[in-house]
């Protein structure tokens, strides 16, 4: 009887010991993103940091056309758009500026190495009842050539490429 | 001889503002304001000049390819900035930085000031768009008033908007480097 009862509690410790790395494993691998045939951006805000009204918007435009430019959305919605309440599964965008440098494009063309402008955006995505998907850092930056709004344009693209490859419905990820 | 000196002076005289200053009457837009819309006008190319002018309750800009209306009851904030660019931009400016014995890069330290206008406005689906404008320096803010006087409205009232881009210019302007 003891040997049986030592026999049991041996088989219930190891059935312990390999099951709860399995299901540590199992949460702290990200879940399945869900796929969406429409996103809505919202415009960028920048509670801490004072961000020029031409970025702000450009930012705001230049995501929006890069998310069209990368496909796999059948729709792209403006913030406050009335369509977007009727698509079902819709993942939309917050964007919050955290931290931003603006350069010299003057700096940049003398110097090569100084002047660089950045900007450091926390993009948030959500399902329509507000309930976050996916959340990361981004960061857009012009070192060498261009004006000090191409920082957006590159935090577009980058932003753009993680909506298509989380998101998108023909998306290879 | 002195009238025949005379009578070939004056018409060298009309030739020579024939070509100067009839061309730049003929020239002069009517009423409106030289712009070049960076981005966000829809069906307009980024970097496109034109003429930005309020007509009929309506922001206009017109380029050579294209013209766009906004109705300005529908734009609802308007911020005007001062920033600088470079005076060779474009190809010409992308070809000077290859410029050798270090052109470019002296080339590139001549910038002009500039105004930027800025404007979010809805769509009639009520989407929000932004749209963002450089103009001659001082122009913004007096196309800002008017904008506004016709309904537009601004999360910065005029005055601070004006007395606020002269005060710390610093700000809204580039750093030196």
């Amino acid at each position: 009887m003891k040997r049986t009862l030592y026999v049991t509690t041996l088989a219930v410790l190891l059935l312990g010991s390999h099951a709860t790395p399995a299901r540590l494993y199992a949460q702290a691998a990200p879940p399945p993103a869900k796929k969406a045939s429409a996103i809505q951006v919202l415009m960028i805000t920048s509670d801490e940091v004072k961000l020029p009204a031409e970025f702000q918007i450009s930012l705001y435009e230049n995501l929006i056309q890069q998310l069209e430019k990368q496909g796999g959305f059948q729709h792209v919605y403006r913030e406050g758009d009335r369509n977007a309440d009727a698509a079902s599964d819709l993942v939309v965008l917050h964007s919050t500026v955290r931290g931003f440098k603006k350069g010299s494009e003057r700096a940049r063309n003398v110097t090569t190495v100084s002047g660089k402008t950045s900007i450091d955006i926390h993009c948030q995505f959500t399902d329509k009842d507000g309930k976050s998907v996916l959340e990361r850092d981004l960061n857009g930056k012009v070192q060498f050539f261009g004006g000090n709004l191409r920082a957006t344009l590159d935090f577009a693209k980058k932003a753009a490429k993680l909506a298509h490859d989380n998101f998108a419905a023909n998306s290879v990820s | 001889m002195l009238l025949r000196s005379m009578g070939v002076a004056t018409i060298f005289l009309l030739g020579i503002l024939n070509f100067t200053v009839l061309p730049s009457i003929a020239q002069q837009p009517a009423a409106g304001n030289k712009a070049v819309q960076i981005t966000g006008l829809v069906g307009v190319k980024a970097n496109t000049s034109g003429n930005l002018t309020l007509q009929d309750g309506n922001l206009q800009f017109a380029s050579s390819g294209a013209k766009v209306s906004v109705p300005i009851h529908s734009v609802e904030d308007v911020v005007t900035e001062n920033d600088s660019q470079r005076v060779f931009r474009g190809t010409l400016g992308t070809l000077t930085m290859f410029a050798p014995y270090g052109g470019g890069r002296f080339l590139s330290l001549f910038r002009s000031k500039i105004d930027t206008l800025t404007i979010q406005y809805r769509d009639t689906d009520g989407g929000l768009h932004g749209a963002i404008f450089t103009m001659p320096l001082g122009k913004a803010d007096l196309f800002k008033k008017d904008l506004v006087s016709q309904g537009a409205r601004t999360s910065i009232p005029v005055q601070d908007d004006s007395s606020n881009s002269n005060a710390k210019p610093g700000t809204a302007k580039e750093k030196k480097p």
